[in-house]
């Protein structure tokens, strides 16, 4: 989590106050024409903001909290391109070989989810599901959405179910944690190696880059400025100060 | 991470409350049941999540037993920890800095809730790779359960939990204990 704070935040009191846009590169301001200015708060703090043009190299910060809400680099064709990448290398990281193990001449070639079956074998049932869902299924669930939401129209207008859709990406995210599986892997490798011959496949290294990819996919979808903010729900929002 | 919708949504504390404390009960389990047996050349042992640890470290893996140790005993511990403090603070009055500092809290224990699977997933992937008969063996024990479990119940906590709560009831910093 990036968070960002600065001195100037301590006026953050005010009751609504512009998103302060954080100096990464020139600090110039100029006014803002955003399409959802009028339910723009802060994720976190539930501010109230009114927007400001992002330049180059440039983030925006919440006034009051510090939280970075968004960079000018971030969402449309970025999202996409990130989300793509990662939706490529989903059947080569799902198909090819993970790890190679080797016992005294005995070789295995396991894919991403060959122990699933045997959790299931062994009564684990909910264990062997639940490792599906966080390591594939909801990273190719989100990038899915993600892919969706912003080829549609080009990601500019909202359309039918487009609201539905953000809020299950956003309920899916939590649970999609391919990067902790891959320190999984990582660490077992290295337990293994120990015992046993083990090599790492191509399989892993297209699921690690799959992974970059959703993380980097995900980031970009967060920080998007024309996104960021539109859909909060104003009726379930908290109150603010 | 940031969920725009999840975070302003009707924060509940009791349900977040509950969600903790069943957590912090599942935690018992998950550390006093095996969570995972290996066999090697006639040899078997069974393995809690500190033991797992410990046998890394002897072993001489130092840098991962330190990965799992955090991602499995500390991170859980800490993640509670912090959600509890975040819990008693909810109520009152507080300053914009005091408010700032929790929901930077926040944000942390949401970050560093999910690495906690870790140990799940090592045990899962041990027992799909590690089938060589009576040569090598590895095999899941209920002690996982328990702790995805926690693990699951930790983030659901956080999760119901929002931190614009913090920003509700703000005082000037000069009457800060108002």
């Amino acid at each position: 989590m990036l968070l960002r704070f600065r001195s100037a935040l301590a006026r953050g009191l005010t009751a609504a106050g512009g998103l302060a846009p954080s100096d990464l590169g020139t600090s110039s301001q100029l006014p803002v024409t955003s399409p959802s200015a009028a339910g723009l708060r802060c994720p976190w703090c539930a501010q109230p903001h009114t927007t400001v043009r992002l330049r180059r190299r440039q983030r925006a910060t919440c006034v009051r909290c510090g939280t970075v809400l968004a960079t000018r680099s971030s969402g449309g064709q970025a999202t996409l391109a990130h989300a793509v990448t990662g939706l490529l290398l989903t059947p080569p990281a799902l198909l090819l070989p993970f790890v190679t193990v080797d016992k005294l001449g005995a070789e295995r070639v396991t894919r991403v989810f060959t122990g699933v079956p045997e959790l299931w074998d062994q009564g684990m049932h909910w264990l062997g599901v639940w490792v599906i869902v966080c390591g594939s299924l909801a990273p190719v669930a989100l990038l899915g959405s993600l892919v969706i939401l912003f080829a549609v129209k080009g990601g500019q207008r909202p359309w039918a179910g487009e609201r539905w859709l953000r809020r299950g990406t956003r309920a899916v995210e939590k649970w999609a944690m391919p990067e902790v599986y891959v320190l999984a892997v990582l660490v077992a490798f290295t337990k293994l190696g120990t015992v046993v011959n083990v090599k790492l496949g191509p399989g892993f290294w297209c699921y690690a880059a799959m992974t970059l990819s959703f993380l980097l996919a995900w980031r970009s979808f967060e920080l998007d400025p024309a996104r960021a903010f539109g859909e909060v729900d104003e009726s379930r929002a908290g109150p603010s100060s | 991470m940031n969920s725009t919708e999840t975070r302003l949504a009707g924060s509940s504390f009791s349900r977040a409350a509950a969600l903790a404390v069943a957590a912090a009960i599942m935690l018992v389990p998950a550390n006093v049941l095996p969570v995972l047996s290996t066999s090697n050349a006639g040899r078997t042992r069974t393995d809690t999540i500190l033991s797992g640890v410990q046998a890394l470290w002897e072993d001489g893996l130092w840098p991962i037993a330190t990965i799992v140790f955090v991602a499995s005993i500390v991170i859980p511990v800490l993640k509670l920890a912090g959600l509890g403090a975040l819990l008693l603070a909810a109520s009152g009055r507080r300053t914009v800095t005091q408010a700032r500092r929790l929901t930077r809290l926040y944000a942390a224990l949401d970050f560093i809730g999910r690495w906690s699977m870790l140990d799940v997933f090592l045990v899962a992937f041990l027992t799909g790779v590690v089938r060589f008969g009576v040569l090598a063996h590895a095999e899941a024990e209920a002690g996982i359960m328990a702790f995805a479990a926690a693990v699951i119940l930790t983030m659901l906590a956080t999760r119901a939990f929002a931190p614009a709560v913090f920003w509700e009831n703000l005082v000037a910093p000069g009457d800060a204990r108002a």
